[in-house]
């Protein structure tokens, strides 16, 4: 990547690249992935020098929900011995992993905040490590507050109300858990309800 | 003669340059809430693929995108240009997300319109006296004319918007989400675009073979509508009014849960009440925009979350009493 592309890169984060060059540049980016990536540690740099916080916990908590995803990956015995076709017959227990966690695997797991793990912290600690006014906050990490995003986020949805944002929240949540009901009777009566073929 | 070749050359640049003119002028006169019921329309009817920039957070990533939409039913397939190759396939109100690396598939329900790329803000939406809505200006967006239009707050209790609407059909090519201090806090673009061009069904079908993976189901929610609540604001911030009431039981509980829902038209914040766990929880979290707020009142946990600046769920979230 020569040093002109990413002049063009510091100026378009920065929002100083005019709008036909701009244009030019995302569509290189749609198809670039390094280009995307320089773009990532632009934006990074600039929050580092506004003095927002650091993202301490984020690595930890993508590594976890991957390891949690890794674990219930099938292995290849307990595959051949699964005798009930695939469909829909793995209902999940509690709050477990749904389609949003997947859409979040997608986006990238780009949580703002900090603390990994326990209880989202108290506001004292953290509301005012921000300067200007602004909060440099958690990000929902426990799974009560986590369902709160995703109900919020479907009941504007139905209304009619500000669908995008709500939805693209929805994309970005987790869950901290990835629980998965081992196969027993329960699942046999689901299987018998649900479709046993491929859709 | 050869001034007179040189006219009758440039007369038709001339001409294109006065219609160009001319159609720039006329988008701009359009009544900005025309607009915004414009996009409305052609969100829920345009079929469009392309590739999506988001940019939230200091992360860029690049989504692939194919929608359509036919007799009502949205079908949509989403693939991540990142990672390991993710796929969101929505049917109708069916979303199967696909790990193609973990061979598993993974269900949910979507009882609304709503889509990755859906309207901002619905046409359902009526502005009251919170924002001002103005056409800016011409812009090109993804190689088409877009005219950009913003929407702008009064206070720092919500939001602004910035859409850059698709000249030609309105549909939104690039948002943003306007922070107080003018910034982007989220940026949702078209690096390309085909709109209303031939999709093949097959272009909506899943990459991948699903057939030895492993399907996982989302139970749905448990949701009783139109409850009554003694509970309100009372101090809510200005134009923001209760929209609905709901009980709600929350996955893994059997407790029900109060969620009442405020809005001002456009910004969303929704109000969750239940027994307080223990000590109960406080302070605010944060995911891009949506910000919310957790307080303890009278002995029930109190919690605020929305498309709101964090001022604004923790005002409503300290201010629920009840009688």
């Amino acid at each position: 990547m020569n040093d002109a592309i990413k002049m063009q890169i510091s100026a378009f984060v920065d929002g100083e690249l005019p709008d036909a060059e701009a244009d030019l540049l995302l569509r290189r980016m749609s198809q670039d992935a390094e280009l995307r990536k320089q773009a990532a540690e632009y934006l990074e740099m600039g929050r580092a020098m506004r003095g927002e916080a650091a993202v301490p916990g984020i690595e930890r908590l993508q590594e976890r929900i991957a390891a949690e995803l890794e674990d219930k990956a099938p292995d290849s015995a307990e595959a051949a011995d699964d005798p009930a076709p695939n469909r829909a017959v793995r209902p999940l227990v509690g709050v477990a992993l749904a389609a949003s966690v997947a859409l979040l695997a997608i986006v990238g797991l780009q949580f703002t905040g900090s603390v990994p793990d326990g209880p989202v912290v108290d506001a004292g600690s953290m509301a005012d490590t921000g300067d200007s006014g602004s909060y440099t906050v958690p990000a929902p990490v426990d799974d009560e507050l986590v369902q709160y995003y995703q109900s919020h986020g479907a009941t504007t949805s139905e209304l009619g109300a500000n669908g995008m944002n709500a939805r693209l929240v929805n994309l970005r949540l987790s869950t901290e858990v990835v629980e998965e009901e081992e196969p027993d009777a329960a699942d046999d009566e689901s299987a018998a309800e649900e479709p046993t073929t491929q859709p | 003669m050869r001034t007179a070749v040189f006219k009758s050359l440039l007369w038709p640049v001339f001409l294109a340059g006065q219609l160009g003119y001319a159609s720039a002028a006329m988008a701009e006169r359009i009544e900005p809430n025309e607009w915004l019921g414009r996009m409305g329309s052609a969100v829920q009817s345009t079929n469009y693929e392309g590739t999506v920039i988001r940019i939230q957070d200091g992360k860029a990533e690049a989504l692939k995108v194919i929608h359509t939409v036919t007799d009502g039913v949205i079908r949509e397939k989403v693939v991540a240009q990142e990672g390991n190759g993710l796929e969101i396939i929505r049917n109708g109100n069916e979303v199967h997300c696909i790990l193609p690396d973990r061979k598993s598939v993974l269900v949910e329900e979507w009882d609304d319109q709503s889509t990755l790329f859906s309207t901002l803000p619905s046409s359902k939406v009526r502005f009251g006296s919170e924002y001002d809505v103005a056409v800016v200006r011409e812009d090109r967006i993804a190689g088409r004319r877009a005219i950009l239009v913003a929407i702008r707050p009064h206070d720092g209790y919500r939001y602004g918007h910035r859409i850059w609407l698709d000249v030609e059909t309105a549909f939104p090519l690039k948002t943003q989400l306007i922070a107080e201090d003018g910034t982007a806090l989220e940026q949702v673009m078209f690096a390309d675009i085909t709109l209303n061009g031939e999709i093949l069904a097959s272009a909506l079908a899943p990459s991948y073979s699903t057939e030895d993976f492993r399907w996982f189901d989302r139970p749905s929610r448990h949701v009783s509508r139109n409850v009554e609540t003694e509970w309100q604001s009372n101090d809510l911030p200005q134009g923001f009014r209760a929209m609905a009431t709901h009980g709600e039981k929350m996955q893994g509980s059997e407790e029900v849960v109060t969620h009442i829902l405020y809005s001002d038209g456009l910004a969303n914040v929704s109000v969750f009440i239940a027994a307080a766990d223990g000590e109960g929880r406080n302070g605010h979290s944060r995911v891009g925009g949506s910000n919310s707020y957790q307080a303890v009142v009278d002995g029930f946990q109190v919690t605020a979350v929305g498309e709101v600046p964090a001022m604004t769920v923790e005002q409503i979230a300290r201010s629920m009493t009840r009688p």
